[in-house]
């Protein structure tokens, strides 16, 4: 028996499993709560807000017609996402350090946003304005950074196992 | 899933103007330097079920030019391509060809 491989990898299902260590769940798991009130918009700051939700016009009224319509069911299916994020992490098992739990396709697509609403919200605190703040790397000493990468890494892995699950023609 | 369509409710003003409702609006995906490269193009492929190539192309368009023209239609179908779109977090505006 080889050791399962550290991160995501696709079902048959069209879901994936997961394998992290233990402290990276740990990590995952302070997530749900410092992003909810932000994703809900019942915490906002203004550098954080845009990125989370961007317009749907440039113009203002059009836009405010916009958001009338359709940011509530958004901001509900952002909300639903990282709610079964949140469930998730407290499912599957540990096996010496290592942390394993399978998710159907519905899951994943949740922790796909879930994950990507974090990295919006870390490059809002983090003031990523331009594509070169990515050329020097983690700042180690920065733990919002370091979890910034953190959360690339994962990003990527959960996209390149969803995207085989996705038909190519 | 998180993909399912948006239920965007009917508007409830009408118009008689034949003109608006043939206009073609445009589902624009705007550049930001966060977004992962390889999230935009899962998401234009699975919105939009471009193949690998097409959606790499438009996300290399709007990576480089900033914006890029992902869809176009009737209005209501490109303000619900839109609203999406923000449910995956990108940042998309609709606009008149």
């Amino acid at each position: 028996m080889t050791e399962p491989v550290r991160g995501v990898a696709p079902t048959r299902n069209g879901g994936v499993t997961v394998n992290l260590s233990v402290r990276e769940r740990d990590l995952l798991r302070t997530l749900p709560d410092q992003l909810r009130p932000l994703v809900a918009g019942e915490e906002t700051a203004p550098s954080v807000a845009p990125r989370l939700y961007s317009r749907g016009y440039d113009d203002d009224g059009l836009n405010a017609e916009y958001q009338e319509l359709v940011h509530d069911d958004v901001v509900r299916q952002r909300t639903a996402a990282l709610d079964t994020f949140a469930a998730t992490l407290d499912q599957g098992g540990v096996t010496r350090g290592r942390w394993r739990v399978e998710l159907d396709a519905e899951q994943a697509a949740a922790w796909l946003s879930a994950v990507n609403d974090g990295r919006l919200v870390l490059g809002a605190l983090l003031d990523i304005t331009d594509e070169s703040a990515w050329e020097d790397g983690p700042d180690e000493d920065n733990p919002a950074s370091v979890v910034m990468y953190y959360l690339g890494w994962l990003q990527e892995e959960l996209v390149g196992a969803l995207m085989a699950a996705l038909p190519d023609e | 899933m998180a993909s399912a369509p948006l239920i965007v409710p009917e508007r409830t003003e009408s118009t008689d103007d034949v003109s608006e409702l043939d206009q073609v609006w445009n589902v624009i995906v705007w550049n930001d330097p966060v977004t992962l490269m390889s999230y935009v193009v899962f998401v234009l492929r699975k919105l939009f079920g471009h193949d690998e190539a097409t959606a790499t192309k438009l996300m290399l368009q709007v990576h480089h030019e900033g914006r890029a023209v992902v869809a176009s239609g009737p209005r209501e179908k490109a303000e619900s391509d839109v609203a999406r779109l923000h449910a995956h977090g990108l940042q998309a505006t609709l606009a008149r060809d």
